[in-house]
């Protein structure tokens, strides 16, 4: 076991120092590199950056572009870090923006990006709400390229239709909502909580709802206790969910895809989950009608009853990089609208105000991305936001309690339990 | 000189090879369980913390409970059931053949699919157990069988048994054929019956595969990844996370690159104590006498 582990971690010493040594000889030459990293997007996409690379360097003489694209998983834990502190670290790197992007601000590894926005116009292509958790006493340090909505609940519309049921708006409609659709012998709601984030998304939100944001923030980064009244209350809400018979009773025993099937093959009503769900849904269910709420408000909740839960991500210039204007003039040439007709064609949903071709985008897709945009607060979602450790141990609980396994106050109190040898 | 050093220069290679892949990880290992460490980012000293904490580690104690609790299962499931399935199919009747194919099938699939497919029979909605289960009027008796912490670890051990049966049982097989005829026929002679013949002469001739046997299932048991991975990864709350997988988490997912090297050790030290335990026991009475 620990032998793979430390062998795994020698490949991968290796592995930068080989992909090292390569990179030097090609710097050699007399073009600048202008270096670009993120997760692979899939082979579709990859082709569009290249052609917008090529678009690049034939506008650009003197300047080759290269891309590394790492393994999704890789990237967002130890890939990007290794290239940052590599030795030819990349000069635009993508990352998601809030929690993640304040620690590559802190670490020294994103440039301030504000006047370079404003001089070159590209600032202006995005909506304001798109700089949610990229700004930081008001300078800059992302361009937008995406933003998913971690967690709406979708539901059958033709199922709410024949019991007579509106969209909530309420905690009370949403229980009564769920009452109705339980009465008529269907599951009202399905999650499959298997690996954790799916529920630990959804109650993520109504923890920072019920808590407010800055609690459920603080508690997330260990600088206040997850054990409170304000979370025993929130979570009293969702062990309703279970006691009631309102989720899916294998819950914690099904993937999200699985749970997504469920709900598209007609057993489940509702089904809180993110924005990815469209896709997904027009290629497997197309004759399904399917519509969206956000959470419903709480009443009493600390936090801002119309919050988004949700994840911006961008691109970042490393302030390391020389090639600042570069790496700028590369963006603005992936934001203009010829970009985003390639990457529309593509299956990706541009995020640039002129980008997004309404005509030809699903209607829900297009619903979500102004929900987001026009979000009066953004909530992060545990695993992306914070320390994954913290997420997980915070996730657990929500598995605990949503599945009935635990009571609020237990599953809390076995949360304090796991985090305390992190409090350092 | 030159004829001195090169016996040594040609075992080199072989040297430094075994050194990188095998050696310089160990100690590597070994060392950064004294770091508080990410895996890239800066190191620091923090002495036996690692240790300390991973001896107030709720999950990480429970997972040494799930682990023991599925090696007890599975010497159950595998190596006992294995070794009555090899004294069925030695019994010389029709078709035994078939069963010994039948019955071995399961170890040639690839552990991932094995995994799959049966979280497919598991799944309460539509899985094969439950389906059968209502259409026997037996609607009580169904279960989420991974999703609820009572049952899914036996579920998991179920699974095990059901592919690595087949494994013992071509195991025992194979010695169970190389006793010689002449011993059952004189059996058969005094009016013994097939229950005699497996208890007083199939099983005692074969212990030292048994002991191999079992052995081999508690050694291996601490090395299960994959069944665990797919069909629960440690789930539901933690009640079938064992060691390796919730290595994995503390690796890859938390990025505790000091602690996971902790927890790696304490492990390497439980098997390595477990195979002396083992080893001082087996060297008793191993004569065999008839």
């Amino acid at each position: 076991m620990k032998k793979w582990i430390t062998g795994s971690m020698a490949l991968m010493v290796v592995g930068s120092v080989v992909a090292g040594c390569g990179n030097n000889e090609e710097s050699g030459g007399e073009d600048k590199v202008l270096r670009i990293a993120m997760g692979s997007p899939g082979e579709a996409m990859i082709a569009v950056w290249e052609e917008i690379a090529d678009e690049f360097e034939s506008a650009n003489p003197g300047v080759t572009v290269e891309y590394t694209f790492q393994d999704d998983d890789t990237y967002q834990t130890v890939g990007l870090p290794n290239l940052l502190s590599g030795n030819n670290a990349p000069d635009l790197y993508f990352e998601w923006a809030g929690e993640r992007l304040y620690n590559r601000i802190n670490d020294g590894f994103a440039a301030d990006i504000t006047t370079q926005l404003e001089e070159s116009g590209l600032g202006d292509m995005f909506a304001e709400g798109s700089y949610n958790g990229m700004t930081v006493d008001g300078k800059t340090y992302m361009i937008p390229t995406a933003g998913d909505v971690t967690n709406v609940i979708f539901y059958n519309k033709q199922v709410f239709d024949e019991l007579g049921i509106g969209e909530p708006q309420t905690w009370a409609e949403f229980l009564a909502a769920c009452e109705a659709v339980k009465a008529s012998g269907m599951t009202p709601i399905t999650v499959g909580n298997l690996d954790l984030w799916t529920a630990g998304n959804w109650i993520g939100h109504l923890l920072s709802r019920v808590v407010g944001e800055d609690a459920y923030s603080n508690a997330l980064q260990l600088e206040e206790p997850f054990q409170s009244d304000d979370f025993v209350q929130a979570y009293t809400l969702v062990q309703e969910l279970w006691d009631r018979g309102y989720v899916n009773d294998n819950i914690n025993a099904i993937s999200d895809s699985e749970s997504d099937m469920l709900f598209l093959n007609g057993q489940a009503a509702m089904h809180p989950i993110g924005s990815w769900l469209v896709p997904t849904a027009l290629e497997e269910a197309p004759e399904l009608e399917m519509g969206y709420f956000n959470l419903p408000t709480i009443e009493g909740g600390k936090g801002d009853q119309g919050s988004v839960i949700g994840v911006l991500n961008g691109m970042v210039v490393n302030a390391k990089s020389s090639m600042t204007d570069e790496a700028i003039a590369f963006m603005q040439l992936y934001s203009s609208d010829e970009s985003s007709a390639k990457l529309s064609a593509a299956g990706a949903v541009p995020i640039t105000t002129t980008g997004l071709d309404r005509d030809n985008t699903p209607e829900l897709s297009i619903r979500l991305n102004d929900l987001l945009a026009e979000a009066p607060t953004v909530v992060a979602p545990p695993d992306t936001g914070y320390s994954i450790e913290v997420a997980n141990a915070l996730n657990t609980a929500t598995s605990q309690v949503i599945g009935g396994a635990k009571s609020p106050a237990d599953a809390l109190k076995q949360l304090e339990e796991t985090v305390a040898p992190l409090k350092k | 000189m030159l004829r001195k050093a090169s016996p040594y220069l040609f075992a080199l290679p072989a040297v430094l090879v075994f050194a990188f892949t095998i050696l310089v990880p160990i100690v590597m290992t070994f060392a950064f369980s004294f770091y508080d460490w990410n895996g890239y980012g800066e190191m620091r000293f923090i002495g036996l913390d690692n240790y300390d904490r991973a001896l107030h580690d709720r999950i990480y104690l429970s997972s040494y409970t799930h682990i023991f609790i599925y090696i007890a299962a599975t010497v159950v499931l595998e190596v006992l059931v294995g070794l009555g399935l090899a004294g069925l199919i030695t019994m010389g009747r029709k078709g035994s053949s078939l069963f010994r194919v039948a019955l071995f099938t399961p170890v040639m699939l690839p552990m991932i699919v094995v995994s799959f497919l049966w979280r497919f029979v598991y799944n309460s909605d539509f899985g094969l157990i439950n389906t059968v289960l209502r259409a026997v009027g037996l609607d009580s008796w169904t279960q989420v069988w991974l999703g609820n912490p009572d049952t899914a670890l036996l579920a998991i051990c179920f699974v095990s048994g059901w592919v690595y049966a087949g494994f013992y049982m071509t195991i025992f097989y194979s010695g169970i054929q190389r006793i010689s005829k002449d011993v059952y026929e004189s059996a058969y002679l005094d009016g013994a019956h097939e229950g005699h013949i497996f208890f007083r002469i199939k099983v005692p001739m074969i212990r030292g595969l048994v002991k191999t046997g079992i052995m081999l299932c508690v050694l291996t048991g601490f090395q299960s990844f994959d069944l665990f991975y797919v069909m629960t990864n440690g789930g539901p709350y933690n009640s079938t996370e064992i060691v390796p997988t919730y290595l994995v988490k503390v690796v890859f997912s938390h990025m505790s690159t000091g602690y996971g090297s902790a927890l790696a050790v304490i492990l390497t030290l439980v098997i390595a104590a477990l195979g002396l335990l083992a080893n001082k026991l087996g060297r008793k009475g191993d004569a065999l006498e008839y």
